[in-house]
Parts: structure tokens; C-alpha cells; sequence
């Protein structure tokens, strides 16, 4: 108890007095992450916009294909990506191995099918008027589609933040593909796990508390816009 | 300025699964000219008005614009630019009453729209309304904004499904005095409802949806003063 206690003071002291290791860690951490959420949230609210508008065949294929990619482990998605990447693998030419990029390529794998499957939900259950109401107002169908997306922009920021949630607490692809290396691809998650094998909580539980201070200030965020959007509903 | 409107509609076919809502219908539209829609519930008035608008696509359609002939692909466009379709219970953005009408100009420079915004806002007699969100509005004011919106985008033609259903007294009588001021601007108005009392001055021509066909109820009296046009043709 009383080595918890010390670890969590010394937690605290690490993280106000500027460490520069640990806030390495987090720099690295919010920068693979957030370079994954920008290359894929754009698609990917693209395909879960046709898969909710467009009716083609294979849409309800894609549907339960997005669905099922949500429950698939970021180790196993660490594992392909792995022998993908290897010297052996496809493209183990591109020497991505062990980079930030091959961090942020499994991050991509992992949010993708979040992102498409929640921002699927809240456009399917999105009014239909709105879409006719926009195209019959003169929107072309980028304008049209612009607005769909700030009509449920709270679902789609809700799918964002799930997205990014896991993303920048996952240990297993990160550990697989960047291989944990410190001031390269040392993220919060791998640290942590690190910290803690070799007995070291003290850096963990700080870098636990900056994870935690971040989904809480996140989805307070999410929160108070719904809110306020709820007095008008 | 309104644009001329001549939309011929022909060979107009739609089925849903073996239900028959539009069998071989026929119709025209001319500018300032104000149509009723009449037909049991689920004839398919609106699956009608949607594909006039260019919002649903028909099994087999023939459209005419200006006395051009054109496929459904090509028309569609056509008519989603010049026709609006107004649900029964119109859409509002999420946003105030400026943002809603505002939205229908977009394309012009902020000054302007601020001004065309104002001039609706009256039109309409909402102009005690401009700020409130649109979902705190009641279903009359909706509507207001609704052909508020239209009015603004000045289409050529707008179909209403069924305007003043559910509205109480002086809300319908908002509604039917605007929809007079757009028939007086030359915008040609299709109307769906079964309202006679209230809209007897509005519609020039009753056309009845049934069993998939359109069939003409009351002949059109007066379009313009010289001569009378006749605005539909109703296949047999």
C-alpha cells in the first residue's frame, strides 16, 4: 500500500516537473495516434455514408464485414500487419518495420472498421428529409453530403473519440509493429506495459493518469455539446 | 425571376413490389399554375410528387423540358434543380430560422443573403423568429419557414404533400396566403391534399390518384384571360 501510494506521488511528481522521457512518450503517442485518426476518418466516414445511402450489391456483406472487424483483437491485427511488413512479407521491401508509420498503419487497420460502423449507425438513423430537403434546396451532392454529416456531426464526433480511444490505449500492434523502441515508437501503452514488467510503476500510473485525464476531458466534451444541443430538441 | 415551367411527364410508370401506384400517367406543368392532388391514403400521391421532384426514381418515365425530350438519368438532374418538394412535415436544419433559410442561398455573398434572409423573414412573418433554433418551432411556423426557404430559392415549380395537415386555423391561413403569393409570382404549384373548403381559390385543376391512374376531376376554369390551357392529360 504504502509503495502504491509512494508510486503514485512519484507519478505525479514526474508528470509536474516536465519529465522529458515520459512526455516523449505521450508526444509520440498523440502523434501516431492522431496521424491515424486523420488519415482515416475521412474515408471512413465516406464508405459508412454509401454503405448508409448507397444500395448496391455486397452493402449488406460490407456492413457485417465492418461489424465484425470491430471484435477482432489488435494483436491478431498486429500479427497480419507483422508478417505483412517482415523481411519475409509482402512488403517487407518498404523497411517499415518498427517505424511510427508502421505504428500508425496498424492504428489505421484498428479504427477504421469503428469509425465506419458507428458513423454507418448514426447516418442510417439520420433523417431522410434531410438529404431530399438539401438536394431539392439546390445542395449539389457534396453540399448535400456536407450537410448529412454537420446534421449528425455529435454521432460522428462520438465515433471519432470511440475511435481514437482505442486506438491510443492499444498495446498490441503498437508493441508489434513498432517494436517499443524508446524516443521512436515507445508509445503510452507499451511504456506501460514496459514500466510495469520491470517494476517501475511509477512512470505507468502517470502515464495511466494522462490517458485517463484525456477520455475524461474528451467525452466531457462530447457531453456538454449534446447537451446543449438536447435543450433545443 | 422565376423560370418558365414546362415539364411534360409521360408514360409515367412506378410499382412497388405488386402494389400499382402509376400506370401509363400523364402530365404537364405551366407556369403559375396550381394543381390538386387528390387520392385515397397510400394511392401514392407522395411516391408521385417524390418523382416529379426527382427524388424517386419510376419504373419507365418520359420527361420533357422545354420540349426536349430526355431520359429519367438526364431529367432527374433537370428536375431536382427547378422542382422543390416540401415533405408534409417540412425537414429543418439543425440551426436557427436565418441559418434554415439562409441555407436555400448559400451561394450568395453574406451581405446579400443577410438581406434576402430579412425580406423572407417578413414575407413569411417571421421575423420575431429569426434566432429561435428551428426545433423549438410549432408545425405552422415550419411550414412558414419551409416556403420561406422556397421562396428564396424561387423554384419553378414546388409540390406540397398535404401543407396544412395537422395546423390549426390561423396557421393554415399563413400557409395558404403564401402559397397564393407564390402562384402569383408565376411559381406552378402542385398541392396534395383533400382540403377543398380552404384551398378552393388556390387549385385551377383537381386530378385524382387512383388505381395508379390520374384522372381529372374538376376542368380548369381560369389560367389566363385570354385563353385557357390545358395543363394535364390524363391517360385513359
Amino acid at each position: 500500500m504504502e509503495s502504491l501510494s509512494h508510486a503514485t506521488g512519484e507519478a505525479f511528481r514526474l508528470l509536474l516537473s516536465g519529465d522529458a522521457q515520459l512526455w516523449a512518450i505521450i508526444a509520440i503517442s498523440f502523434k501516431v495516434s492522431m496521424t491515424a485518426m486523420l488519415i482515416a476518418t475521412p474515408p471512413a466516414i465516406l464508405t459508412a455514408f454509401i454503405l448508409a445511402y448507397a444500395r448496391f450489391p455486397g452493402r449488406q456483406f460490407l456492413i457485417s464485414f465492418f461489424s465484425t472487424l470491430l471484435s477482432v483483437p489488435a494483436v491478431v491485427v498486429g500479427l497480419t500487419l507483422y508478417i505483412i511488413l517482415s523481411r519475409q512479407g509482402p512488403l517487407g521491401d518498404l523497411r517499415l518495420l518498427f517505424t511510427q508509420t508502421a505504428m500508425v498503419v496498424g492504428q489505421i487497420a484498428l479504427c477504421f472498421p469503428i469509425l465506419v460502423a458507428m458513423a454507418h449507425s448514426s447516418l442510417q438513423q439520420s433523417d431522410r428529409r434531410a438529404w431530399e430537403t438539401a438536394r431539392t434546396l439546390g445542395a449539389s451532392h457534396s453540399k448535400a453530403f456536407f450537410t448529412m454529416l454537420r446534421e449528425v456531426r455529435f454521432g460522428l464526433l462520438a465515433a471519432i473519440l470511440a475511435g481514437f480511444g482505442r486506438i491510443i490505449a492499444e498495446v498490441g500492434a503498437s508493441m508489434m509493429l513498432g517494436g517499443n523502441i524508446l524516443d521512436y515508437t515507445r508509445n503510452i501503452p507499451t511504456a506501460i506495459a514496459l514500466e510495469t514488467s520491470k517494476g517501475e510503476f511509477a512512470q505507468g500510473i502517470a502515464l495511466g493518469i494522462v490517458l485517463l485525464a484525456m477520455s475524461f476531458i474528451l467525452n466531457a466534451s462530447l457531453f456538454k455539446l449534446q447537451h446543449k444541443r438536447r435543450r433545443y430538441a | 425571376m422565376t423560370k418558365q415551367c414546362e415539364i411534360q411527364f409521360s408514360q409515367l410508370y412506378k410499382t412497388f413490389g405488386n402494389r400499382i401506384i402509376l400506370q401509363n400517367a400523364e402530365l404537364q406543368l405551366y407556369k403559375g399554375v396550381c394543381l390538386q392532388l387528390t387520392g385515397s391514403n397510400g394511392a401514392g400521391k407522395s411516391t408521385l410528387l417524390r418523382i416529379l421532384a426527382g427524388l424517386e426514381k419510376p419504373d419507365q418515365a418520359v420527361v420533357s423540358c422545354a420540349g426536349k425530350l430526355m431520359q429519367w438519368r438526364h431529367a432527374r438532374k433537370i428536375l431536382q434543380q427547378r422542382i422543390m418538394y416540401l415533405h408534409q412535415q417540412p425537414y429543418m436544419f439543425d440551426g436557427s430560422v436565418s441559418f434554415n433559410l439562409g441555407y436555400a442561398i448559400s451561394a450568395m455573398k453574406k451581405q446579400q443573403r443577410q438581406q434576402k434572409i430579412q425580406q423572407a423573414l417578413e414575407w413569411a412573418e417571421l421575423g420575431n423568429l429569426a434566432e429561435a433554433h428551428a426545433s423549438t418551432l410549432s408545425g405552422g411556423e415550419k411550414q412558414r419557414v419551409a416556403l420561406a426557404r422556397a421562396w428564396l430559392h424561387q423554384p419553378s415549380c414546388m409540390l406540397l404533400d398535404e401543407p396544412t395537415a395537422n395546423l390549426d386555423t390561423a396557421s393554415r391561413y399563413k400557409t395558404l396566403q403564401l402559397l397564393h403569393t407564390l402562384k402569383q409570382q408565376g411559381i406552378s404549384l402542385i398541392v396534395a391534399s383533400h382540403d377543398d373548403t380552404h384551398f378552393s381559390d388556390l387549385f385551377d385543376q383537381t386530378l385524382q390518384l387512383h388505381a395508379g391512374k390520374l384522372e381529372q376531376l374538376k376542368t380548369l376554369t381560369v389560367i389566363n384571360s385570354d385563353k385557357v390551357i390545358p395543363i394535364t392529360r390524363v391517360s385513359a
